[in-house]
């Protein structure tokens, strides 16, 4: 158990988007306004240490041939439960989100870290790189919305922030609209995983510098 | 039946050019990014996602309308889809392998991935939101599946280039692949707003 | 594995599958069971919401109805005017909207019920904000049948989002001929 490390690699080093490119879809799509990426990388966060946490204690249990079967069964599970939860008390949110709730079933993050790493380790481990991996994917889609909001609205904290409207940074006639239109979505993440390739290279010099 | 086969036709077009899969609904991302470094492959793949989205919405249609919402099932819905097409995935990996060896050859590893290609569930879970039939479901899937099969095969023709060309050194790879998709997102917008019926 | 017969293997397979997919629908039903009644209070919530913004005092629902566009859902009447409830296509999906049209054939107000527009662009059009007051309130006093400028009307569409604006206003020449049908 090393949760420094293991917290340094949901963050940075494997991080799930800008390295493992994993769960793609729904971080280019929905990543238009701080309220929206908080809201679903909370939801991912939460159901990837329920799936994490079950699939570990059954991972004895469920024979090696199904498993995949059984944990997507058990996902679609929680992703549901999620899914009527904010249905009930988060409505807004799961208006924004729409389908991409649903979808969380299919993000690769989610069985990829089933199939990884919750299906070789301990309960308590596999909680851990739940709750890691699940803030590398909150912090990642929070920048995504931070510079694809105020680029393509010109506001910050849309959703969230000043009654929903978000604070203005950039008067209303400027912002590029196309930003948090689909294009905007793929050159925001092109530009934040080539920040964080540098990031990376970066740190390495400097490890190598002090050695 | 005229304003039903304009209907259908608005499905095709949407699903295809408007609505694309890939550049304007964000669905299918991951083989899209994984399977379009080659032309051959990612026609393949595509084909692949055509026919198994086709069935998919099919099958899923039929599961919905007659089992889970007689029964007021409705939010079994994402469980029950994703069984219905994992185990659809199943069928047509193993029918492809029994008759057509040399595209299980080629498709073979790509097969288990379409499981968790967002655009089959997503299509399956469209369709039950905008209250389609079952002829307009099938067309639905078929079209976004050549929507996707499109996007892809472009892309992967772009990327051939992209691949040999020369970009500063922390663009290198994924990152100039997703900017080259954006180029691409750009160009399909000009489509919206195109709306013939 | 060698010592269990292939119909036993199977059988263990299935049943493993079976009582995993068993526990998760019995868990959803239950999950199901407790937010159910919330949702469907906050959709009708959001709907009187909707219908009493349109039409001051609510109205009660109409049956009877002509709708040659295929977007109309819903009638409301009172008094004074009806909401209907209409439902055009937008850039991303459908819009549920509320259109208030008063005894004479004005539009009386419009309020969104759900809509899947961009965020920033189009959602505007729903949103609490002054923008989004400014949209809707460009329709309260309209009638006859409605066109945004680019069309050579008088509504003038969303920044960047003229499509969700075309939309709306779809929505609105909807509900005002289905007012206009009715005696």
């Amino acid at each position: 158990m090393d949760f420094k490390r293991q917290f340094k690699e949901g963050l940075l080093t494997k991080n799930p988007v800008t390295v493992q490119l994993l769960g793609m879809c729904s971080t280019l799509a929905i990543t238009t306004s701080l309220f929206n990426g908080l809201g679903m990388g909370l939801s991912v966060t939460i159901i990837l240490i329920c799936s994490n946490v079950l699939i570990s204690a059954l991972r004895k249990v469920i024979p090696n041939q199904i498993r995949i079967a059984a944990y997507i069964v058990i996902i679609a599970g929680f992703v549901t439960i999620v899914d009527l939860c904010l249905q009930a008390f988060l409505p807004a949110l799961s208006e924004n989100l729409g389908v991409f709730i649903p979808l969380i079933v299919v993000n690769c993050i989610i069985l990829g870290r089933a199939e990884a790493f919750a299906s070789k380790n301990t309960v308590l481990a596999s909680a851990v790189d739940g709750l890691c991996q699940g803030i590398g994917y909150t912090v990642a889609l929070v920048i995504m919305c931070v510079i694809r909001e105020l680029l393509g609205s010109g506001t910050f904290g849309g959703g969230i922030l000043n009654g929903g409207e978000g604070i203005r940074i950039i008067p209303a006639q400027y912002p590029a609209m196309q930003m948090v239109m689909p294009v905007g979505g793929f050159l925001t993440l092109g530009a934040v995983i080539a920040g964080s390739q540098w990031l990376m290279k970066h740190l390495e010099k400097k490890e190598a510098a002090k050695k | 039946m005229n304003a039903y086969v304009q209907s259908l036709l608005g499905i095709l077009l949407s699903a295809v050019l408007t609505e694309n899969f890939i550049l304007v609904k964000f669905y299918g991302i991951c083989p899209f990014m994984g399977v379009s470094k080659k032309t051959d492959t990612a026609i393949g793949m595509g084909m692949a996602v055509t026919f198994v989205m086709g069935i998919a919405c099919a099958a899923c249609w039929v599961v919905n309308q007659w089992v889970l919402v007689p029964l007021e099932l409705e939010y079994m819905q994402t469980v029950t889809f994703i069984l219905v097409i994992a185990s659809i995935v199943q069928v047509v990996e193993m029918f492809l392998k029994k008759t057509v060896p040399a595209l299980y050859q080629a498709l073979g590893i790509y097969l288990p991935l379409i499981t968790t290609n967002c655009a089959v569930l997503g299509a399956a879970l469209v369709n039950v939101q905008k209250g389609y039939d079952f002829l307009q479901s099938v067309v639905f899937g078929v079209c976004g599946g050549l929507g996707f099969t499109l996007a892809i095969v472009l892309f992967a023709s772009i990327r051939e280039r992209t691949d040999k060309s020369d970009c500063p050194q922390c663009f290198k790879g994924f990152p100039i692949t997703l900017i080259s998709a954006g180029l691409l997102a750009l160009a399909f917008m000009g489509f919206s707003g195109l709306k013939i019926f | 594995m060698k010592t269990e017969s292939t119909v036993k293997y199977v059988l263990r397979l299935a049943l493993t599958l079976l009582a995993i997919t068993a526990v998760v629908a019995a868990c959803l039903a239950y999950v199901n069971g407790i937010t159910k009644p919330r949702i469907d209070a906050a959709k009708a919530a959001k709907t009187q919401l909707a219908i009493e913004t349109v039409l001051p005092g609510g109205g009660e629902e109409v049956q009877d109805f002509t709708d040659e566009t295929g977007m109309v859902s819903k009638v409301y009447g009172s008094d004074t005017g009806y909401a209907v409830e209409v439902t055009p296509s937008g850039f991303n999906g459908t819009i549920t909207m509320m259109v208030g049209v008063s005894k004479d054939g004005k539009v009386l107000g419009i309020s969104m019920i759900s809509q899947t527009e961009t965020a920033g662009l189009g959602a505007v059009s729903a949103a609490k904000t002054a923008a989004g007051e400014t949209f809707r309130g460009q329709y309260k006093g309209q009638s006859g049948t409605l066109a945004v400028s680019k069309d050579g009307g008088t509504i003038d569409a969303l920044t960047g989002a003229t499509i969700t604006s075309r939309a709306v206003t779809t929505g609105v020449n909807a509900a005002l001929s289905c007012v206009a049908g009715m005696d």
